[in-house]
Formats: structure tokens, C-alpha cells, sequence
């Protein structure tokens, strides 16, 4: 009897320890941080801000496939046959809704800006930590981080695509596409938000967007909207830079953030690249290079060349054409090593050019996949090349004017300068063919012709359609997965 | 008189005591199995009595009290139990037979029940059928042997994948494995010569009592146990070869080049270069591959304890270059008896090494070999690291096969540990507790060296890399049970279970890389470069368990089970599920109006229940925040913090309700024996994540993991089975056939379809979609009505002015008739799942000489061939499939060759981009999977050295008939993903082997 006592004593014991309550059920993950408890500290708001510049690195934007697909589209870019099958239709404008390139640029830029959002969407949250733990200064100059990196997003996706689907707070329903002055409403009060909160250049670490750099962006958004006088307004603001003596400065990996430099894409290798064939839009993970000079670079995939139509762009002694192409006769290798014809050959046969902006060349043998040379994407000399524009096109506008920011950039070229004699049509074809050879290479060539109407005679046998090539189709992705926007929503002619 | 009178009585009584004792009697005699064996342990007993006896290590016995007119009952687990009428007899011996189908003492939730008084869906298999062919791992033994149940084999040292009745879920559709009680992921450290037994739970009156982790089905695995009687000592081994002889006919040297030309790629000079040699890359990366298997074993019992020691060792080298799996699996069985107290244990260790197949730059080695210019050497000794890869002037950049697999080495060390202890003890008599602890611990270390190499211009890397991934993993279950097992009025059996488990799992690991620039000596981790990073992870289960069984007379049979489950993968509004199941019985053959057929079973059953999963990743329902971004600023690496995935905090478990009929029948005393089962299953609120439209933003994934969909799935399987006997002659013949067929039948509202899974190949779209009224995942598509032949069909189908589909490109069909081909225009181009799957197993004797011949296959199903991509796109420049010289050729907007089936190279994106019926084949097929013959030799010959001794010689996949082009239709089948299934990314092939093995008993 005592047995059988003894017996339902530990059996009961052994009950009671397995049926264990429910604190064991309730787990919290230790892997990631819980939102509950964030934005308490500088580091943490400023962490905030760092995740949304992330996405500017992925392989949908700059490590990867934007630099293919807009130099093809503008032309600048032919390609050898080894080019990838999903980059060869922005040459020939056979692309749609199916591009996985189209999609990962249109979902990198959508993830940057839900980042931003985040970030905004805690702004009560920043602003109520006390001065002390975070001055008010600062919260102002992270949420115009945040407002930059916003607009920045958005201006990456309203030329490609013209009405978007506009989110300014972090959700997981998806929108109606918004017309798309309404997006560029959003870009210019987010820009001059910034240019209102964030600090100099000089003051404030490399890499981070800049008051100057706003007020940059913020000028080349009215500009795409033809508001000249506004946008002057705004270019005018952008003080404190000169143009690089030398022009290959500007493409070098020692010389980043030079005078002429305004806002940069950064990439360090030494940062680690271990993630780097990871996602092509999150931008998680270390992955600090960009693969633009294995691409490009005739020593390494050469899976682009520089095409004839830009090559005779140049003028006869531009000091620009030896520093943005290689071709037989060019020293690279710190002036070690001299190319030669067979350094040009395709499949196909020899080939007149290689690419030399952005390449590891000037002082290496060879690329590899991981390239630091940061993206220049707003330089003083585009800027001066805008202000020209908006100076030439505004009413009233001074052409002698316009003509001044263009000879400040021929001048660095060695090329004569313009009579300040010109009228506005030709100052308007000077731009035409100054920007073309100035910024060759940098993805600004097809904006500009879009935005001037001349694609159809600029692309004529490309495969361009007016009314339809203008813009990109909204991806597959979207239209399969947000209820409010169906194929039949797209772009025409998609 | 009152003396006299008592003397007459007593003397009465005693009379009629001895007469008593004069009618019953001593019946004795051997138990032996078909072979001769005695079976020690076999159980005797009395019709309708408790009157019973077991036989000794001789198999011996011997039980009094045995009247005339009784009939007495011989039964021991897995054979066929025999009923003898005693008569005048009082020595009876007794051969208990196998079943050539079923077990008769079957393995079940918790415990095992008679195969007459099982109620739910059950296959099994048992040891005979494992070891008959050899096999490297457990699952492999299940394949085309339990109806309904598909298994589909990987490389070496991975787990293959297994499903049970189709696909009801959209997640991980692994079923639960449980190794003598003990709940695993898979079956790889287990030796598969210690299996006893394996049965598949099928449906939910079988699987429900594992309630929460049933959702897939369940295999139960029950390890080898020591045998009461005299010490049994084994060896046996195998060795032999395996290889993949089939190719893709792809594209030699001569052809190559004027392919390129008419690509407008010269490479008549580059090929000259290196000689025009041709070089079959996939020669390069297939090689016959040796396996060798060793296992020695030790068994014994004495009355009050059994054990079972073996070892055993195998090595299987790739039929794909340095690929290859190496095992030691250590085994100790044992069990007590003291008094009322039972303990035991069952422990298994398991040291593993894999080579893995090699891939890079996110391609299978057998892309990049059908992919590599034919005119290129394998290697080149004036290259770093000796290799021979593509540059620039080659056009292309698939990477050197042989580079990729044998530079440098890739490992994986694994050490595995499952088992348990535990003690049962009768507390009355039918009342048992038993306490039971398991744990499965497991440990991997992943270790990849590669040294610095230059094979060209586009694959190079100037340093040596090292990368180590280490995880370790346990789950420890612990489970308390008390069993109540009684009978009333001699024919009302009830058995009463009561079980709580708790379950709890731990996982962590360490992932880190480094580069050295100075040396490839050192294959070692170092501070360069280096990337460190370690996660882990926790998960609970709680559950409370209970099952009544209650059968009249074996007739009617009643079966109730019920499981309240919780968790710690849900949040607190849903963290508890409830989960039951009927079931009722039948046996026909039992009522007395059959008792003169010709059936020996027959029985009908008829069961519904309810299962669910909580397969998902962890934490799925709580808000984080994900780190893991990173931006240069100033130099140094700023770390970013954003939002993480989209929280769910309504997610709740995905749940299943199953419906099964089943009829069990034997004839002619179990000659010929069968079964059917119909099942229908409706899944509710299947968890999915599903994609979040691109535009908002999620970070994570993109998905949000949801209770998104209700599916069906409904089939049936038909198992049959002969077996007979001539003389010394003896054969039987097994045949299954399972159908299922599920459909997605309502998804969350605001839901209209869900695209989703991997396509298999970058730049090619996504097709696996979610629809109502579709199977799970369809390919979803274009049709495509041939090939544009001028520029007029060309303009009636679109329209004219648009330039970019020409003369040459695939007509994809018009469905909506608006002149545009965009996604409206899709429709169902292919359903991955099969009509149905069958196997068929052969197996004969003739005196010492024993066959067996298994065949399998699946019929009906479509494969979304990605290798296709490789060989067919034509997109740019790389070796293709020798159909491209029968493409499209276009002069003047004209197609000159009107009977080319493919379209013309380098044309509109959408001819390879798109999905489309070009990928799709049909994916059925036949295979022999196994051929065996062997020959057994007795010890009386050799002065009983030993007991037996029987070779065999056996050959797999040796012939497979089917219609797809890709290399193995079976595995383009599967995948462990759901939403991948049916898709050919050009994994592993099955190999042919030959093997030559031997087994002796001493």
C-alpha cells in the first residue's frame, strides 16, 4: 500500500514538472532587435537612417544593373555578345513587365524608401528623446536624412515609371499608382525638407547626403519639371565646390569626395563583399563592392564597349575622351603597362574603345568583382551644366549666363570655349552635346533626352517607340501581388 | 451416516476433480519461423482463456491445462499468428510464416496494436524488405513499398525527400519521423540494417496523437531489439559502383563554332588555340563512384533483459566528381525486467561525412558543364590553380565544372545522437506508466577551402577563402504516459491511454569566413577579411494526449483520440490547438456467417480526425527589427537598423481534417491479401508567406507569413498482394498504386492568387502560382502555338508597328484575343503532381537461391524543365542542346525552315524569359529500381562455422522508360519546398549501381 502511496507521489511529481507553464511558450527572438524598445539613442536613430542608404549599393541599383540599363537604353553602350540575356533588351528596348532587372531596381527603390519611412514614421518617437541623449540639431539633420533618402528613392522611379503607387508611412497594403506630379510634390517638399535640416559637406562625415546635396536634388527635380527659376533657385544654393583640375579625379577611388563631388554612391571593399550574390534588392548583409569594373572593363567581362556614336561625340583634343575610354595606346597599371588592339577583342571581332570611367585600370592589371570606386552621382559640373540649362530656358534668361557655367566646364576639358554670342537654340544643342560627353557613362544621357523630347530622333533604329519606351513597365511583381494595381494598369504599350 | 455420507460426497468430488484433471492435458512442442529458427518469445495461448505460455530460447513451451477442445493460439510480432485445434495432440510444433503484406503486430502512436484491431491507415514495412536491397539511407526503403507514400533521392548524405498522400500544405511537407519514440527531422543517422520495422501513419486516427507535428503523416521507425535465446552474431556487407550514364546531347567543338558564327561570334581562332580539341564537359564531372558498406551486429536476451549492440560503416563515393557520403552508426538496444519495473534504452551515434555537390556564382556544376565551350581544355598548367575557364574573347562565362568541384574542398563533419531511456512499470495489473526521455542532438560542421585560381579572364580569385558554418541542434521530448489495458466479460476489450509531452528544441550556429592573400597553405579561419555571425533559436511544444480503444469481441472495433497542443511558434491569441480523431471497425470475417468463406480477413474501416503543423519559422507572429545593413561612412562600415519582416500576430495553426475508408481483405488463409483506402483531406488555414505587393516595402522577404488558403487533397491507394508456394518453390508479388490530387479551394479574402517559388534559373519569371479551383502551385504561363514564320502572321497576331516579336519567336496564344501578350494571357500550363504513383514487388525462392525485382513509377505529372533554359534560350552565346541547329533560321523576314521547333537564337526576350509550355514535359516514367538475386549457403557444410552465409547480387535503376528529356524524371519531381515541386533545376541524378553483397549469421 505505502508502494502504491510512493508510486502516485512521484508519478504526480513527474505530472507537474512536464506540464510546464506558459512561459516556456512565450520565447522572444534573440537573433533581431524588437521595435518596442528602439529609437533610445543616437547610435540607434542614426542606425535607422544607415539602413536606408543600404539599398543605393544593392545590384538593382549600383553594384549592378542600373549603369547597364540606362547607358544602354542612352546608347552610350554597345553590347559584346557575352552580355547577359536580361541586360541585351535596354539596348533594343524589347524589355517588359517580365525584366528581373525591372524589377529588382523597382524593388530595391521601394525598399529604400519603406526604410525612410520607418525612420519618419518614428519621428514622435526622435523627438521626444531628450536633448541631452540627442540634440535637437541632430534629430533635425537625421530626419532630413530620411526625407533626402525618400525623395532620392522616389526620383530614381518617377522617370522610369511616371505614375507611382506614393507610401509616406511603412504598411503592407499596397496603393493605387498616384499621378506623377503628385510624386514630384512629394520629392520637392522632401528634398527641401532636407536642405532645411542637413548639415554641410564640410561637416558632415563622408557618404552622408548634405544640405548641398538637397538643395542639388531638389534643383534637378524642378528642373525635370521645367521650373527653371525655382530650380536656379535651388542650384544657386549649392556653395562651396569647384571642378577637379583633373577630370579623372572624379572616377578614382584615392580621390572620392573631392571638390567637385556633391553626392557620392559608397563602396569599400574592404568592408567585406561576403554578401554580395545575396539578394539583388534588400541590401542586407556586407556587401561593400559594386561590379561595375568587371562589367564594363575591357580587361575583365567587357560585356559593354563605348559605341561609335559616342566615341565621335568628342571634339579633336578633349582631354575628357582619353580619361573616359581606353583604346590601343592607353597606359594603364600606374603608367606601368600600355593597352593594345588585342587588348579589344570580342567574339566578335576587335572592338575601337573600352570603358576607362569608374575602371580599377589607372593603377591595377585587371579588375575583379569587387570594385570601391564610389558613383558620383551629382557632380559640380552637372550641376553648372543644369544651371545653364535652367538659366538659358527660364524667361528672361541670360544667355551669356548659360554660357559661362558651360565654359566652366569646357574650360577643364581643354576645348575652346563658347561664344557668349550664341543664341538659346544653340546654347540648347551646346548642352545637348556638353552633357553627352561630359557625363558619358554616368546614367544621365537618357533622362536628358527624354526630358527634352529628342529620344525618338536620338534612338532612331534602336527599337525606341515614342509613346511607349519612354517609360519602363510596372514589374510582373507588382501587378501580381497588390490588388490595386493590375496588368492592365500599366504603362502603354506594355 | 452423516460421516459415511461426507466420505461419498468428497470421493464424489474427487472423482469428478480427477476427470477434470483427466480431460485437460500438457500440450508442449517448438516454435520455429519458415527457416527453421526457434523463436524464442513467441506467445501461446488458449482461445478465449488467460491461460498462456511463451517459448524459451529453444523456442520451447509447454501449457497445461489444455482440453481437446480447445484451439490454441500461436503468435509472434511480424509473422502471420496461427490458430491449432488441439484434438488428441499433445505435441504440436508450429512454423509461424510471414505475411507477404502485413504485420501483424503493428507499431502505432504511442504503442502497437494488432493488425486485426487497427482502425486507420497504415502502411509498413518491415526488416526483411530493408535489408533485401541495399540501401544507404532509411527513407530509400520506404520507396514504392508503402502505397501513397513518394521518396525521392538525393546526393549522397542528403536526406531525400518524402511525402505521404500528396501535398495538403504549402510549406515543409516532411512528415514527423519517430525513431523508437523519439521525434526527428529525418532518418540520416540511422543505420538502415537496425531497422525492425518501419510503418507510415496515414491518417488522422493514426497520426493524431501526435497532433501539432502530424500535419505531413508520420514514419515510425522501430529499431532492431536483442531476442530472448542464445547469443546471434552478424556480418554483412556490400560493395559495389554507381554511375550516371545519361547525357544531354549538347553541342561538340565543330558544331560550337558554327553555332557562334551564325550568333556572330568568330571563335574559329580561339578554338585553334587550344588545339580544336573537344572536350565533353559532362564526362568531365560524372565518374563511377564505389560504395561500400560494412555492419556487424550482436544480439541476445536471457528471460529478464534483451540487448543488441552493431556498427557499422559506409562509404558511398559520387557518381559525380568529388561528391561522397561516409557514415559510422554505432547502435545499443537494451532492456530490464525487474519484477513489475521494465527499463530500456535505445541509442543510436552516428559520425557522418558529406562532400557535397560543389556549385558557384548560384549554378549546378551540371549548368555550368552543359553550358562550358566544348573547345576549351579542362586544364591548364600555366594558369593559377591549373584550370582552364573561359575570358573574354571566349564570349561566355560558365565556369570550369571540374574547377568549381575539385579546387580546393568542401565538407560537412556531422555527429548525431538519438535515443532514450525509459521505465514502465504495472502499477495493477493492466494499469502501466511508463516515462519516457529522448533526445536527438546533432552537430555539423560545414568547412569550405578554396585556394587562389585564374582560369581566364572572368574566373579568378586572388586569394585563398575559407568558410565555416557550425550548428548544433537538440530536441529532448519528454514523455509521461499511463496505459490502462482490460478486458471485461471476456470480450470487451478496452485500452486507455493518457500521455503529456513536452518537447523542447534548440538551435545555434556560428557562420564565418576570412580570406588570405599571402598563402593558399592555410585552410584555416583567420582575421582578414573575416565576416563572423551567429544566430540561435528556440521552439516549445506542449501536449496532452489521450486514446480509447474499445473493441467487441475483435469485431467491432471503436477508437477515440484527442490532443490539446501548444506552440511557442504562435502567438498568445492562438497558441493552442485541439486535435482529435474517430475511428470505427469492422472485421466481417469474424461474424459467424462468414465463417465457412474463402476470406481469412476481411474488414472494414472508416476514420476522420484532425492534425495540424506548426512547421514555420520561428517567431513568425512578433515585430523585429532586422540589422543586418551596412553603408560606408567615413571609411568605416555604419551599421543599419530598419524594420524587419511584417509581423503576424493573428497566426494561427494550419490545420487539417482527414477522412479515410479503408477495406483489409485476405483469401484463401491469407494467400492472397489486399487493401484500399479512400481518403479525402481538407486543409484550413494553411500558413503561407506570402509575397506583399513589391511596392510597400517589406524588409524580410517581402512576405508576410499568413493563414492564407483551404486546400483539398483526396485519393486512393490499392495495395495487393500473393504469395504461394510449390514444393521447395515459394513467390510472392506486392503491388501498390496510390492516387492523390489536391486543389487549392478558397484563399483569404482580398486574395485572388499567389505567385510564388523559384524559377530555377535567373531571368527566367516566376510561375508557381496559388489560385482557387487550381492544384497547389500549377505552372502558370503561356501556351504557345509554334513559331512566327513572316512578319504577316506576326502583325495579325499583334497588330503592326510594334518591333518587338519578329519572324522566328514563339507565338505564345492570345488567350483574351486583345493583341497584346501580357500576364492576362497566362493560364495553366502544367500540373507538378502525378495521377498516380505504383510500385510492384517481385520476390521468389527456390531452394537456396532468392529474387527480387521492384519496380516504380509515377505517371501523369508535368516537369518544369530548367535545364531547358540552359540548353534551348538561346538568349546569348553558350553550348546548347543540339536541338538549336534545328532552329528558326530567318532570311528577309521569312522563316526558311518552316519544321523548326524552336525559335529563332537571340530573338525577343519573351521567348526565354517567359514562362511558357516550351519548359514543360511530361514527367512520367517507369523504373526498374531494383533487381536482386541472391544464394544462400547452409553452415552444415562447414562444420556450423557459422549458421549462414547468403550472397547476393543486386543492380538499381537499371532501367527507366519515360519521355523526359532532362536527365532523371524522378528527381525533377519533388522538392522539399512546396512551392518548388515539379521543378528541374539539374539537381543530382539517380545513378545506376551494381553491388555484390554478402550476409552470415554465425
Amino acid at each position: 500500500m505505502r508502494k502504491i502511496k510512493y508510486t502516485i507521489a512521484v508519478l504526480l511529481g513527474i505530472f507537474t514538472i512536464n506540464s510546464c507553464n506558459d512561459n516556456d511558450l512565450e520565447l522572444s527572438n534573440p537573433n533581431e532587435l524588437s521595435p518596442e524598445t528602439y529609437f533610445k539613442s543616437e547610435t540607434q536613430v542614426q542606425a535607422s537612417v544607415n539602413a536606408a542608404y543600404a539599398n543605393l549599393q544593392t545590384r538593382g541599383l549600383y553594384a549592378r544593373h542600373i549603369f547597364f540599363a540606362l547607358d544602354n537604353m542612352a546608347q552610350e553602350n554597345k553590347g559584346n555578345p557575352q552580355l547577359e540575356g536580361n541586360k541585351k533588351p535596354f539596348l533594343d528596348f524589347s524589355f517588359d513587365a517580365s525584366s528581373d532587372i525591372i524589377q529588382f531596381y523597382w524593388e530595391t527603390c521601394y525598399l529604400g524608401i519603406s526604410k525612410a519611412n520607418f525612420v519618419l514614421d518614428n519621428e514622435d518617437k526622435i523627438n521626444a528623446l531628450p536633448n541631452s541623449v540627442l540634440s535637437q540639431e541632430k534629430k533635425n539633420k537625421f530626419l532630413g536624412e530620411a526625407h533626402f533618402l525618400r525623395a532620392y528613392y522616389y526620383f530614381l522611379l518617377v522617370p522610369r515609371f511616371g505614375d507611382l503607387p506614393i507610401y509616406t508611412k511603412q504598411t503592407i497594403v499596397g496603393n493605387p499608382r498616384s499621378p506623377k506630379e503628385e510624386v514630384y510634390k512629394l520629392i520637392v517638399s522632401d528634398f527641401d525638407f532636407a536642405s532645411k535640416n542637413l548639415l554641410s559637406k564640410n561637416v558632415e562625415d563622408k557618404g552622408r547626403a548634405t544640405k548641398e546635396a538637397a538643395f542639388a536634388y531638389l534643383g534637378k527635380a524642378l528642373l525635370y519639371q521645367k521650373k527653371y527659376d525655382e530650380a536656379l533657385a535651388a542650384f544657386n544654393k549649392v556653395t562651396g565646390f569647384s571642378l577637379e583640375t583633373n577630370f579623372y579625379n572624379n572616377f578614382m577611388d584615392e580621390t572620392e569626395h573631392g571638390p567637385e563631388s556633391i553626392f557620392e554612391i559608397e563602396y569599400d571593399e574592404k568592408l567585406g563583399v561576403a554578401d554580395k550574390w545575396g539578394s539583388d534588392t534588400a541590401g542586407d548583409g556586407v556587401a561593400e563592392s559594386t561590379l561595375r569594373g568587371q562589367e564594363y572593363g575591357n580587361l575583365g567581362w567587357y560585356n559593354v564597349y563605348p559605341s561609335d556614336n559616342l566615341l565621335d561625340e568628342y571634339e579633336p583634343g578633349d582631354k575628357r575622351f582619353g580619361d573616359t575610354f581606353y583604346v590601343p595606346g592607353s597606359k594603364y597599371n600606374n603608367g606601368n603597362n600600355t593597352m593594345t588592339a588585342a587588348n579589344f577583342s570580342s567574339s566578335e571581332g576587335l572592338r575601337r574603345a573600352g570603358w576607362k570611367k569608374y575602371q580599377n585600370y589607372y593603377k591595377r592589371t585587371d579588375e575583379n568583382l569587387d570594385s570601391s570606386i564610389n558613383f558620383k552621382v551629382m557632380r559640380y559640373s552637372d550641376v553648372l551644366l543644369m544651371m545653364a540649362e535652367c538659366e538659358s530656358l527660364r524667361s528672361g534668361g541670360v544667355q551669356a549666363t548659360a554660357i559661362g557655367y558651360i565654359n566652366q566646364v569646357r574650360a577643364r576639358a581643354g576645348v575652346p570655349l563658347l561664344a557668349t554670342t550664341l543664341t538659346k537654340d544653340q546654347v540648347f544643342t551646346a548642352l545637348i552635346h556638353e552633357r553627352k560627353v561630359e557625363l558619358a557613362g554616368e546614367q544621365v544621357r537618357f533622362d536628358d533626352i527624354i526630358r527634352w523630347g529628342i529620344a525618338s530622333t536620338q534612338l532612331a533604329g534602336t527599337g525606341f517607340k515614342a509613346g511607349k519606351s519612354e517609360l519602363w513597365p510596372i514589374p510582373n511583381r507588382e501587378t501580381s501581388s497588390n490588388p490595386n494595381i493590375k496588368p492592365s494598369d500599366n504603362n502603354p504599350g506594355y | 451416516m452423516k460421516l459415511k455420507l461426507k466420505f461419498a460426497i468428497i470421493a464424489l468430488l474427487m472423482i469428478s476433480y480427477q476427470n477434470m484433471i483427466a480431460q485437460s492435458k500438457t500440450v508442449q512442442g517448438v516454435v520455429t519461423d519458415p527457416s527453421g529458427f526457434p523463436l524464442p518469445g513467441a506467445t501461446i495461448i488458449v482461445q478465449g482463456s488467460n491461460n498462456s505460455a511463451s517459448t524459451d530460447f529453444d523456442g520451447k513451451y509447454s501449457l497445461k491445462g489444455v482440453n481437446p477442445t480447445d484451439k490454441i493460439i500461436f503468435s509472434y510480432v511480424g509473422l502471420v499468428t496461427q490458430t491449432v485445434a488441439v484434438g488428441t495432440r499433445t505435441t504440436i510444433d508450429v512454423t509461424l510464416v510471414e505475411s507477404a503484406q502485413n504485420l501483424q503486430e503493428v507499431v502505432v502512436a504511442y504503442g502497437t496494436q494488432k493488425r486485426t484491431k487497427v482502425t486507420g491507415a497504415i502502411s509498413t514495412v518491415t526488416s526483411k524488405d530493408i535489408t533485401a536491397v541495399p540501401i544507404t539511407n532509411a527513407e530509400s526503403a520506404l520507396q514504392g513499398r508503402a502505397a501513397g507514400v513518394t521518396v525521392v533521392n538525393g546526393a549522397p548524405g542528403s536526406s531525400p525527400t518524402v511525402s505521404i498522400r500528396g501535398l495538403a500544405t504549402m510549406g515543409n511537407s516532411t512528415p514527423l519521423y519517430v525513431i523508437d519514440g523519439v521525434l526527428t527531422g529525418n532518418l540520416s543517422g540511422l543505420n538502415p540494417s537496425d531497422i525492425e520495422s518501419i510503418s507510415v501513419l496515414k491518417d488522422a486516427s493514426t497520426t493524431a496523437l501526435y497532433g501539432s507535428k502530424a500535419y505531413n503523416g508520420v514514419v515510425m521507425v522501430t529499431t532492431k531489439k536483442g531476442k530472448k535465446g542464445a547469443g546471434t552474431l552478424n556480418f554483412s556487407s556490400y560493395a559495389g559502383f554507381q554511375r550516371i550514364t545519361k547525357r544531354y546531347d549538347v553541342l561538340n567543338t565543330q558544331q560550337y563554332l558554327k553555332y557562334a558564327k551564325d550568333l556572330g561570334s568568330d571563335l574559329t581562332a580561339r578554338a585553334a588555340e587550344f588545339g580544336n580539341i573537344n572536350t565533353n564537359w559532362q564526362d568531365e564531372i560524372f565518374q563511377d563512384g564505389v560504395m561500400q558498406d560494412y555492419n556487424l551486429s550482436f544480439s541476445n536476451g536471457t528471460e529478464n533483459s534483451t540487448g543488441r549492440y552493431s556498427a557499422g560503416y559506409l562509404k558511398q563515393e559520387g557518381a559525380v566528381i568529388n561528391t561522397g557520403f561516409e557514415r559510422y552508426s554505432f547502435r545499443a538496444n537494451n532492456t530490464q525486467n525487474i519484477g513489475r519495473l521494465t527499463v530500456g534504452s535505445n541509442i543510436g551515434v552516428s559520425f557522418s561525412k558529406t562532400n557535397p555537390e560543389r556549385a558557384s556564382g548560384g549554378r549546378t556544376l551540371l549548368e555550368h558543364a552543359i553550358k562550358m565551350a566544348p573547345y576549351l581544355p579542362v586544364y591548364n598548367a600555366n594558369n593559377l590553380g591549373g584550370y582552364q575557364g573561359p575570358s573574354t574573347a571566349d564570349g561566355q562565362d560558365a565556369e570550369n565544372p571540374v574547377r568549381v568541384a575539385n579546387l580546393g574542398y568542401q565538407y560537412i563533419k556531422g555527429l548525431s545522437i538519438i535515443g532514450n531511456i525509459y521505465a514502465e512499470v504495472e502499477i495493477i495489473k493492466g494499469l502501466k506508466f511508463r516515462s519516457q526521455v529522448a533526445l536527438d542532438y546533432f552537430t555539423n560542421e560545414d568547412h569550405t577551402f578554396i585556394p587562389s585560381y585564374s582560369d581566364g579572364s572572368a574566373h579568378k580569385q586572388a586569394y585563398s577563402s575559407t568558410a565555416e558554418t557550425n550548428s548544433q541542434g537538440q530536441t529532448i521530448v519528454f514523455d509521461n504516459s499511463l496505459t490502462y489495458k482490460t478486458t471485461i466479460a471476456e470480450k470487451h476489450h478496452l485500452e486507455a491511454v493518457g500521455v503529456i509531452t513536452k518537447i523542447e528544441n534548440k538551435f545555434q550556429n556560428l557562420v564565418a569566413s576570412s580570406r588570405y592573400y599571402i598563402s593558399d597553405e592555410i585552410d584555416q579561419l583567420r582575421l582578414q577579411d573575416a565576416n563572423l555571425a551567429s544566430t540561435s533559436s528556440e521552439t516549445n511544444n506542449l501536449g496532452y494526449v489521450a486514446r480509447i480503444n474499445y473493441d467487441y469481441d475483435d469485431k467491432y472495433l471503436f477508437a477515440i483520440s484527442g490532443r490539446r497542443d501548444a506552440s511557442s511558434r504562435f502567438g498568445s491569441n492562438n497558441r493552442y490547438g485541439n486535435f482529435y480523431s474517430v475511428a470505427l471497425g469492422w472485421n466481417i470475417a469474424k461474424e459467424s456467417f462468414m465463417a465457412n468463406s474463402i476470406f481469412s480477413t476481411l474488414k472494414l474501416r472508416a476514420s476522420t480526425g484532425t492534425t495540424g503543423n506548426d512547421l514555420i519559422d520561428n517567431y513568425q507572429y512578433s515585430g523585429t527589427l532586422a540589422a543586418n545593413y551596412i553603408y560606408p561612412i567615413n571609411g568605416a562600415a555604419a551599421s543599419g537598423v530598419t524594420a524587419g519582416r511584417a509581423s503576424n500576430p493573428d497566426l494561427k495553426w494550419e490545420s487539417k481534417t482527414d477522412r479515410n475508408i479503408g477495406l483489409d481483405f485476405g483469401l484463401f488463409d491469407e494467400k492472397f491479401t489486399g487493401s484500399f483506402e479512400y481518403f479525402n483531406n481538407k486543409g484550413s488555414d494553411i500558413l503561407f508567406a506570402v509575397p506583399l505587393p513589391a511596392s510597400v516595402g517589406s524588409a524580410g522577404g517581402g512576405t508576410q507569413t499568413q493563414n492564407i488558403a483551404n486546400t483539398k487533397v483526396h485519393g486512393f491507394e490499392l495495395s495487393l498482394g500473393y504469395n504461394d508456394r510449390k514444393g521447395d518453390f515459394t513467390w510472392s508479388a506486392v503491388a501498390n498504386l496510390g492516387t492523390s490530387k489536391n486543389e487549392v479551394t478558397s484563399l483569404a479574402p482580398g486574395v485572388t492568387s499567389v505567385l510564388g517559388g523559384p524559377s530555377g534559373r535567373a531571368g527566367l519569371e516566376s510561375f508557381s502560382r496559388l489560385e482557387v479551383g487550381q492544384p497547389l502551385f500549377y505552372f502558370w504561363g503561356y501556351q504557345t502555338n509554334g513559331i512566327y514564320q513572316n512578319q504577316a502572321e506576326v502583325d495579325a497576331a499583334l497588330g503592326a508597328g510594334q518591333t518587338t516579336i519578329q519572324p522566328g519567336d514563339i507565338r505564345f496564344v492570345d488567350r483574351n484575343g486583345d493583341k497584346v501578350i501580357n500576364s492576362e494571357d497566362k493560364t495553366n500550363i502544367g500540373n507538378p503532381y502525378p495521377d498516380f504513383t505504383y510500385g510492384l514487388n517481385l520476390t521468389a525462392a527456390y531452394k537456396k537461391f532468392d529474387f527480387n525485382c521492384f519496380i516504380t513509377g509515377v505517371s501523369g505529372n508535368d516537369v518544369f524543365n530548367s535545364n531547358k533554359f540552359d540548353l534551348e534560350a538561346m538568349q546569348r552565346l553558350f553550348n546548347a542542346s543540339t536541338d538549336v541547329l534545328d532552329r528558326s533560321i530567318v532570311q528577309n523576314g521569312v522563316v526558311t525552315n518552316p519544321s523548326a521547333t524552336l525559335p529563332r537564337a537571340l530573338g525577343a526576350g519573351q521567348n526565354w524569359s517567359s514562362a511558357s509550355q516550351r519548359y514543360v514535359e511530361d514527367g512520367s516514367y517507369t523504373r526498374l529500381k531494383n533487381v536482386t538475386l541472391g544464394y544462400t549457403l547452409s553452415g552444415d557444410a562447414f562444420d556450423n562455422h557459422f549458421t549462414n552465409i547468403r550472397f547476393y547480387l543486386s543492380a538499381q535503376n537499371l532501367v527507366t522508360i519515360t519521355k523526359y528529356s532532362g536527365l532523371d524524371p524522378e528527381i525533377a519531381r519533388v522538392d522539399a519546398n512546396a512551392n518548388s515541386a515539379g521543378i528541374d533545376i539539374g539537381r543530382y541524378p539517380q545513378p545506376k549501381s551494381i553491388i555484390f553483397g554478402l550476409d552470415v549469421t554465425f
